[in-house]
């Protein structure tokens, strides 16, 4: 059975799909090479201030790269078999008041975004708190 | 009769300024979509008594003429006949590209486009269509693949037993498809007809799609074809399937509108808005009656021109079909205390209206130019029309001045 | 590579992906399992509704139920949510003269529809019969407001532009929702927020309680009075109960 003979493989043809894989690709590459170009952005490296208001529902390095495993864990307790601990957003704030010097400082270093507070309540800093009060009516 | 296949040029005029139009359109739509992520549905047409609208009816439609021209493909690998060969690619590569269609338009459609890439993977409810369907949809895909694939390597027996497979599969599709409205407890949904007159239309859409494809392929790109061909798709095929629909919509409606408990509702349906005009203009006027007559009438039966002119009918038909699954039942209130009228004090408690938004246009327009785009590419760079299609050895036939806009010449002799 | 391996090995790529693409059907986690000692076991809540105590003018139960739970309101009918709302009706040929007032909401059925087809299990059934969205999990699809029966689902479509309840998350737009019996309060032994209301504003019209408890008021009410059900033909099991209908 004679093919005809346009071939795919035409120069053209493969310029084009290095175009295309390249722009597919772009921002996955993007996200790989940014944390080596700013510094100071892996979660190691960032700074959080703790602070001095009693212990945390677990240690540091745990929090610091499980603790959306632990909130997962939660999740499915409250919602799916109503056990309700003592884990909570509002017992994170607490102690840590504000999540503009709490989860947006690794997550906006390593450019993860928070699904979260779209929806539970825990203000940015004193400004977002007095923002997002404006938007609750006496009731 | 052999038939060769090959891939077109692609550089006509025509050609190009068609994949650059459905390029366009591709990028609107997903600007629309983005729109939607990021602003809402509210930017769609859709509303709390109206949770499905365009896109949705879109998704069905395109999934519908799927199956439909996977079956119509799949009877050249069963009967083995060399009649159907010349179009099975193509058919098979549409089914499989409609049916991408049907997918993007559903995906368009959620609320959460970031999760639904994730989650229904990760989590199942075997007991829900919505889950069931998309396994459905994705073993769909891989055997139009297979059939492809089987096509290219012009594999006799496996053909064979990978049309078989296709055709059961279309109908298992199509059904589930059909099952996600008819096993809802809902009073225009709730019927047991609706997953075979789902299949039914979806193979009437096919064949009429089929038809119109390689009328305007083989006209359009100066390859020859076979009116016998385009007649027994017609006359043969497309109009039974019009009669098997015509009957499965009589006998659901009369049973709708017979018993007391559904009859408000059926009458609604019939009588009781715009989506009634489509319904009997658009559905079984123009959509059905009108076609059947112009296809079992001898004179018109076995003309192209007019044959072409009823699967055009026939796609708008079943087209607003689809829109008559989905909308009717939704903007007709439940009926929650029969003998009583319902005033709502703070929501529409009675018949809701649903009109389409611009937004919602654009990701159908979206859809379709992108795999509008994903053919026309598909048909430059792998073989799958045919040079020609013909059953004796005749002078290829003069190609008609408007569908030559489309594609170029074909660039082998024409000739066997 | 010719053009023939090249489209053979694509064709495997695709098969190959959906294949893989199907892998968790076997893994797949599915969000059933429930703790034998959960704290929600052995109850099943349910509501008595008496509508000859429910007063036409009064909005008590729909307003607490929107500022408890921050239910979205937009001024629009078409996006507006509502938990639970009035409507009134009266039998067909007459001139509103029984008109009669009545409160829909969630009906939390035992057999619910929604739950029977939300495609990731977000709608699902808890172990004390309440109808619940994990809006972590909804991905928007809006099959259950199709399934449901009694239009009594929601879904999302704008941000909600308030916030009166900062103690509980409210909804971002994408996701459906319906009445919840205030699960959150239940679980800390607190009644719904309708219920509460409806008594502070001295009807009390919304009787609340554990059908599986024979002492509690609603399986009196259940046992006793002429509750009715909304369709109860449809065969949802509706734990809803209507007195005066």
């Amino acid at each position: 059975m004679q093919e005809r003979l346009s071939g795919l493989f035409t120069r053209n043809n493969r310029i084009a799909v290095t175009i295309f894989v390249v722009i597919i690709l772009a921002p996955f590459a993007y996200s790989l090479v940014r944390p080596v170009l700013t510094r100071g952005s892996s979660p190691n490296d960032v700074f959080i201030e703790l602070p001095d208001t009693g212990e945390c529902v677990r240690d540091t390095e745990y929090m610091r790269f499980h603790h959306m495993d632990l909130l997962k864990e939660t999740r499915e307790d409250v919602i799916r078999r109503g056990i309700r601990g003592d884990i909570t957003f509002t017992g994170c704030r607490d102690c840590h008041t504000y999540r503009g010097q709490f989860c947006n400082k690794c997550h906006d270093a390593v450019t993860l975004n928070v699904d979260c507070f779209g929806c539970h309540y825990y203000p940015e800093s004193a400004e977002d708190s007095l923002r997002l009060e404006g938007e609750g009516h006496d009731g | 009769m052999d038939v060769k296949f090959a891939p077109i040029e692609g550089r006509s005029t025509g050609y190009l300024v068609a994949t650059g139009l459905l390029a366009l359109f591709a990028l609107a739509g997903v600007y629309a979509t983005w729109l939607m992520h990021v602003h809402g549905l509210q930017l769609s047409g859709m509303t709390n008594r109206v949770p499905w609208g365009l896109q949705i009816s879109m998704a069905i439609f395109y999934i519908g003429l799927s199956a439909g021209s996977l079956v119509v493909s799949g009877l050249y690998g069963i009967f083995g006949q060399m009649q159907y060969k010349p179009f099975a690619r193509i058919a098979a590569y549409l089914a499989m590209l409609f049916l991408i269609a049907g997918l993007l338009s559903i995906l368009t459609d959620q609320g959460r486009i970031d999760r639904v890439f994730v989650k229904p993977f990760t989590y199942f409810n075997l007991e829900s269509m919505f889950s069931i369907n998309p396994g459905l949809y994705s073993g769909h895909i891989m055997i139009c693949v297979l059939y492809l694939w089987a096509l290219f390597k012009e594999k006799g027996t496996l053909t064979k037993i990978v049309s078989l497979v296709v055709c059961l599969w279309a109908i298992g599709t199509h059904t589930g498809t059909g099952a996600i409205f008819a096993f809802v407890p809902r009073e225009l949904y709730n019927s047991s007809l609706l997953p075979p007159s789902f299949v039914a239309a979806a193979l009437s859409s096919g064949a009429a799609l089929m038809i119109l494809v390689n009328v305007v392929l083989f006209k359009g790109t100066g390859r020859s074809l076979d009116d016998e061909i385009i007649v027994w798709l017609g006359r043969r095929l497309l109009a039974v399937f019009l009669l098997v629909t015509l009957y499965m919509l009589l006998i659901e409606n009369v049973h709708r509108v017979y018993l007391v408990e559904s009859r408000e509702a059926g009458m609604f349906f019939l009588f009781g808005g715009f989506h009634s005009i489509l319904f009997w203009f658009g559905l079984i006027g123009f959509g059905s009656i009108v076609p059947a007559i112009l296809l079992y009438v001898r004179r018109t039966g076995t003309s192209i021109g007019w044959i072409t002119f009823s699967a055009s009918l026939v796609v708008v038909g079943v087209l607003c079909e689809r829109f008559l699954i989905v909308i009717p039942g939704l903007i007709h209130p439940p009926d929650l205390f029969p003998g009583m009228e319902v005033t709502g004090t703070v929501l529409n408690e009675g018949v809701m209206h649903y009109s389409i938004s611009f937004l919602e246009v654009l990701q159908t327009l979206g859809v379709l130019g992108i795999i509008g785009f994903a053919f026309m590419v598909g048909l430059k760079v792998m073989p799958l029309a045919p040079v020609e299609a013909k059953a004796k050895l005749e002078e290829p036939k003069k190609t008609s001045k408007i569908l030559a806009l489309i594609g170029g010449q074909a660039s082998e002799p024409l000739s066997t | 590579m010719d053009r023939r391996k090249f489209l053979e090995k694509s064709g495997v790529a695709l098969a190959g992906t959906s294949g893989v693409l199907s892998l968790p059907l076997l893994t797949s986690c599915t969000a059933s399992s429930q703790s034998a000692d959960s704290p929600l076991s052995g109850r099943r809540w349910g509501m008595v509704i008496d509508l000859s105590r429910c007063s036409e003018d009064c909005t008590a139960c729909m307003d607490a139920c929107r500022s408890e739970n921050n239910v979205a309101f937009h001024g629009d009918e078409r996006w507006d949510i509502h938990w639970i709302r009035r409507v009134n009706i009266s039998p067909k040929d007459s001139e509103h003269r029984d008109e009669k007032s009545v409160l829909l909401m969630c009906n939390h059925c035992d057999n619910p529809p929604c739950a029977q087809v939300c495609p990731v299990q977000a709608t699902y059934k808890r172990e004390d019969g309440i109808v619940v969205v994990d809006h972590h999990r909804c991905i928007g699809c809006r099959y259950c407001m199709i399934a449901c029966p009694y239009n009594a689902r929601f879904f999302n479509y704008l941000e909600n532009p308030e916030w009166p309840n900062k103690d509980f998350p409210r909804r971002s737009h994408g996701v459906a929702e319906s009445c919840t019996f205030c699960a959150h309060r239940l679980d800390e032994g607190l009644q719904p927020a309708c219920v509460e209301a409806c008594r502070n504003a001295g009807h009390g019209a919304l009787i609340f309680g554990d059908l599986n408890d024979p002492n509690s008021e609603v399986s009196r009410m259940v046992a006793e009075e002429p509750v009715k059900r909304i369709r109860e033909d449809w065969g949802t099991e509706p734990k809803v109960f209507y007195l005066g209908l």
